[in-house]
Order: structure tokens, then C-alpha cells, then sequence
């Protein structure tokens, strides 16, 4: 933990960093977030998941501040966002999907002006080289690739070292190289203790960064859990080739056939026993199970799938 | 069992509200001075006035003097305050600038106030240059009343804040800005007796006169400075003051009704 962080009195049981209690939030007769609840503990990264339209943004806009509730609550650090704003800003980053500087500022100078108006920021310097944009300190914004203009965003929502961060689609517009990069920066504020909160379009991100995640749909949490928990919510995926001469295949129980043979496709929930079962069939009668493939469901497949039902006529 | 704690006070010092808006005001003022036709166009504004007022005559009331700095304040205040804060805070607020800026320390009225520094900063210059032309062509007399003239300058470039604030509830665009800002600056133009003194008018559009929001501006101005009431009458310092009380009335319930508008109607990000 950085050394000017305040000091922290040991509770029992650690208090989360982020609290929110059937948090709504309308525009107009649309109500955007109907009633979700999570937390969030220090040192933990909480993604929240879900097409456009979902209630995302309109959710953590209350989270940081920027929007009063509808209803329900929501703490940081144990403070009300909005009525204990000066409380809770010194403490929170934040980086919006979408926001603009000043074109006509360098990277540097764009740093200087926001660090003078914060507690306990980050040396320019540090803050520069946090990004990979030491090099381009001198250049003004409006020169900027889309990606290096993201990465300065990001330097500016953790010019304060804050012990909360939110991330509202942080690596949109990044290339590859650069995406990796920012991951190795949450990394590094979750080992420092910081409680993170992001969402993104990329599953493999909430993979690689999330402990905990939440799918949200028209505005409300359809699931949530760890990245396992939710993944099991799917079936788990069997893939094979077979021979048309091979004889026929058994049935274990709990088996959905989505493909018959030469190339056989099953999902299970129970991918263990089944895969166990099969190979034993396999053995017992001589025969090759070419390109065989196992697979657990993935946050993708439980993402796509809500996003389905989402779609599908009936809902 | 669980135990929640309020943030604690860090081990740094909170930045004073006034280093978190001079910071940001050092940033407004680099980016103003990279603007060189900006810049050119803040310098030529009091150069054309202190030329055209004496030509046009346009206040038979006033000495020259007067004349030329009561319309350097009013024209600045309206065409430099007003609409060019007009167009900076709904550009900020359509770039996302505005809403990137309330995600830090800063308050609202932080934001607000830093960003209008250098617009303000410009007005200030303005006026000074024109009394600096004023004493260059000898037309210079000492104001009859010294408070007048600075409530009447300080309280205009605060209420054009304010009113610019508001104004940016009904303008999407900077385009737009160009009509939306209209019903002010041809009220000020008409009826605020920056042009035409309201002496010329009968007393009924008078006394509707003496109500806009610039007009409170212009009467304490040449009150102040060359001791005239709005009806032409002359006055000593006394006289001047006794005068001032719908003036002050009228300034002091514009602000009131801008910042009532403004906390309720300014948008810090575009409509979605």
C-alpha cells in the first residue's frame, strides 16, 4: 500500500470497499438499473458485464458520483458518493467509456493541471511512465493516437492513488500490446489493495482480471458469482470424430446430442462422469476418438447465452 | 462481523478550493494563449471601441470619457463574458471535458468558475485598456462615486457567468450558441440604455427597461462614473447612491434567478 494511503483500523472482518443495495436509477419513465445489489471488497476485481443497453454505465455513474440514486444505496469506503463527495473523492479514479481533454494541452501539462487539484497525486513523471506515454510528455493531446489518448485518461484516474477505481471500458481502442498493459496495471492496484469495479466488452478481460463477476440485462443482475460459478451455469462441451463404422455410441445420462457422427458434439453438466464413461466405451471396444476435445463452459458461452435469451422473442 | 469506516482523512493535505481552481485556471489561461486569434481578437475589441464610441455619439448624456467606459464594461460584459462563456462551457460539456473534470476533486462550481477564469481575466483587460485609451485621448475625469463603477463591473461579469450557465440548458451546440445567446445580447443591444439612453424612452418601456439584466449594469456605471442617472439628471455622490437602490435591487435578483436556473438546468454531459 502506498505509504500516505491512511491507516486502516483492523476490522474483524474486512468491510468492503463498495456497497450497493438495490441501487435503481430511471430516465424519465425508463428505468435504466432496477434494483441491483454487490460488493466489492479491497483488493478485489469486480466486473459487470452486459450488452449495450443494459444498465452498466447508468450504474456506476452512481457509483462515482456523478448522478444521485433512484433508490436503494450505495457506499465507497463507508461514505455516500454524492452527499460525502469531498470524503469519498480523494480516494476514488475514475475512468468514464467516454470523456475529452483539452486538445491543445501536452500529455504533461494535461497531468500538471489535474494533479494540482487533487490531495496526494502521483509525481507526473511516475504517472507518465505508469502508461508508457514518458515519451510522448511533450505532445499535445489533439495529437494523440485513440489508444494513447485512453492510456492518458487512465493516468489521469490514477493520478491520486486512489484506493477505488473504476473502470468503464478501460482498454476500448487499445491494440493488443497495449491491453496487456493496462492488465498488468489493475494487477499491480489490486496487489497495492485497491478495489476495482470495470466493465467491458471483452470476456477475455473479465477472464483474465475478474474475481468475481455480474451480468447485468435490461438493468438487472441475471448472474453473478465468481468466473467458475457462472461458467457452470453452462453446459460443458464434448467434441469427437468417429468413424461411420464405429459401433453405437452410449448414452450416458444427462447428455444433449447437438451433433452426430463422423464429428460428435455433446454438452453435459456433468462433464467428468460423462467424459469418464466415454473413454471406458471407448476402450472396451477398441476404438480411436480422434481429435477429442473437453471443455468446461467458458464466461463467454454464459455470456452469449444470457444475451440470447435477452434477444429471443419470449423475453 | 463487519465493520465499516468512512474514509479517513488522508496524510496529505486537501488542495483549498482556491488551488484546485487556480490549477485548473492555469491550464484555462495556456490553452487561451495558444489561441492567437483569440488573443488578437481580445486586443482589437477595445482598440474598435475607444475608435467607434466617439464617432457614433452614442450617449448624449455622458461625457466622452464616461461614455467610452461605461460601453467598453457593457459590450465586453455581453459580447466577451456572456457569449463566449456561452460557447466554452456547452463545447466542454459536448467534448465530455466538463464531465472528465467532475470526476476528480473538484466540485461543480470549481469546474465552472475555473474554466471562466481567463474569459473573466479578458474582460478585466478589456476595461483596462479602454481606461487606458480614455487617459490617452485626455477624456479622463475622476468618477463622482469609486464603488459604484466596481460593484457594476464585478456583479456584471458575475451575473454573465451565471446567466451563461444557464443558457447552456437551451443550447445543444457551440453552432447553436449563435441563437440561443440572441434574446440577451439584442435585449442589452435595445433596451439596456447602452445604446440609446433610457431617458429617450416613454417612462412606462423605461421602468420595463430598467429591469433587464444588463440595464442595472450601465445605470450604476454612469452613476458611478460621471454621476447621470438613467433619466439624464445629474448628481453628487450622495445623489448617486440614492439612486442605486433599483439598480443593486434588480442586479442582485438577476443573479439570484441565473443561479437558481443554472443549479437546476446545467447539463454536465450531452443529452443521450
Amino acid at each position: 500500500m502506498h505509504p500516505s494511503a491512511p491507516p486502516v483500523s483492523a476490522p474483524v472482518e474486512a468491510a468492503p470497499a463498495i456497497e450497493v443495495r438495490d441501487l435503481r436509477r430511471s430516465y424519465g419513465d425508463f428505468e435504466a438499473v432496477r434494483g441491483i445489489s454487490f460488493e466489492v471488497q479491497p483488493g478485489e476485481v469486480f466486473a459487470l458485464l452486459g450488452v449495450n443497453g443494459a444498465g452498466k454505465t447508468s450504474a456506476l455513474e452512481v457509483l462515482e458520483g456523478l448522478a444521485p440514486a433512484g433508490g436503494g444505496t450505495v457506499r465507497v469506503l463507508g461514505a455516500d458518493p454524492v452527499r460525502e463527495r469531498a470524503r469519498v473523492r480523494p480516494h476514488l479514479g475514475v475512468l468514464l467509456q467516454s470523456s475529452g481533454l483539452p486538445g491543445d494541452l501536452t500529455v504533461a501539462e494535461t497531468l500538471q493541471t489535474w494533479a494540482g487539484t487533487l490531495t496526494d497525486p502521483r509525481p507526473v513523471p511516475e504517472a507518465l511512465a505508469q502508461v508508457q506515454l514518458a515519451h510522448r510528455a511533450d505532445v499535445r493531446v489533439r495529437s494523440l493516437s485513440g489508444g494513447e489518448r485512453r492510456r492518458l485518461d487512465l493516468a489521469l484516474a490514477l493520478l491520486g492513488r486512489p484506493r477505488v477505481v473504476v473502470l468503464d471500458e478501460p482498454t476500448t481502442g487499445l491494440d493488443p500490446e497495449s491491453r496487456r498493459q493496462v492488465w498488468g496495471l489493475v494487477r499491480d492496484l489490486v496487489a497495492d489493495g485497491a478495489a476495482v469495479v470495470l466493465t467491458t466488452h471483452h470476456l477475455e478481460e473479465a477472464e483474465e482480471l475478474a474475481d468475481r463477476v455480474a451480468v447485468l440485462r435490461a438493468g438487472q443482475i441475471v448472474l453473478s458469482g465468481t468466473k467458475e460459478e457462472i461458467a457452470e451455469t453452462q453446459p460443458a462441451t464434448l467434441r469427437f470424430t468417429l468413424d461411420e463404422d464405429a459401433p453405437e455410441l452410449p448414452r450416458p445420462a444427462g447428455v444433449q446430442v447437438v451433433a452426430q457422427r463422423p464429428r460428435v458434439e455433446w454438452h453435459t453438466r456433468a462433464l467428468q462422469p460423462v467424459l469418464a464413461e466415454l473413454l471406458a466405451w471407448a476402450a472396451a471396444h477398441h476404438v480411436v476418438l480422434r481429435a477429442l476435445e473437453a471443455r468446461s463452459a467458458s464466461l463467454e458461452q454464459a455470456f452469449l447465452a444470457v444475451a440470447a435469451e435477452a434477444s429471443s422473442p419470449s423475453t | 462481523m463487519t465493520t465499516t469506516h468512512a474514509p479517513a482523512p488522508s496524510a496529505a493535505t486537501a488542495p483549498s478550493r482556491l488551488r484546485r481552481v487556480a490549477a485548473l485556471a492555469r491550464g484555462e489561461l495556456r490553452l487561451f494563449l495558444r489561441n492567437r486569434t483569440a488573443v488578437a481578437n481580445s486586443g482589437l475589441l477595445p482598440l474598435l471601441l475607444v475608435a467607434a464610441v466617439p464617432a457614433l455619439g452614442l450617449d448624449g448624456d455622458l461625457p466622452l470619457g464616461p461614455q467610452l467606459l461605461v460601453a467598453a464594461v457593457g459590450v465586453t460584459l455581453v459580447f466577451v463574458t456572456y457569449y463566449n462563456l456561452v460557447i466554452t462551457y456547452v463545447a466542454r460539456r459536448e467534448e465530455m471535458v466538463l464531465q472528465r473534470m467532475r470526476t476528480g476533486e473538484l466540485t461543480g462550481l470549481e469546474v465552472l468558475v475555473g474554466t471562466a477564469v481567463p474569459t473573466l481575466l479578458v474582460t478585466l483587460a478589456q476595461v483596462a485598456l479602454v481606461a487606458v485609451g480614455v487617459v490617452v485621448l485626455g477624456e479622463w475625469s475622476a468618477p463622482v462615486e469609486y464603488l459604484l463603477p466596481v460593484v457594476a463591473l464585478l456583479g456584471g461579469a458575475l451575473l454573465m457567468t451565471v446567466l451563461a450557465a444557464a443558457s447552456t440548458s437551451f443550447t445543444r451546440t457551440a453552432e447553436s450558441a449563435q441563437v440561443t445567446t440572441l434574446p440577451l445580447v439584442v435585449v442589452t443591444s435595445a433596451l439596456s440604455g447602452l445604446i440609446t439612453p433610457l431617458s429617450v424612452f416613454p417612462e412606462p418601456v423605461a421602468l420595463v427597461a430598467r429591469l433587464m439584466p444588463v440595464t442595472p449594469v450601465v445605470e450604476l456605471l454612469q452613476l458611478g462614473l460621471a454621476g447621470v442617472t438613467w433619466d439624464g439628471d445629474r448628481v453628487d455622490a450622495a445623489g448617486a447612491w440614492a439612486a442605486a437602490p433599483l439598480p443593486l435591487a434588480v442586479l442582485a435578483g438577476w443573479l439570484l434567478i441565473g443561479t437558481v436556473a443554472a443549479t437546476r438546468g446545467f447539463r454536465w454531459a450531452p443529452r443521450r
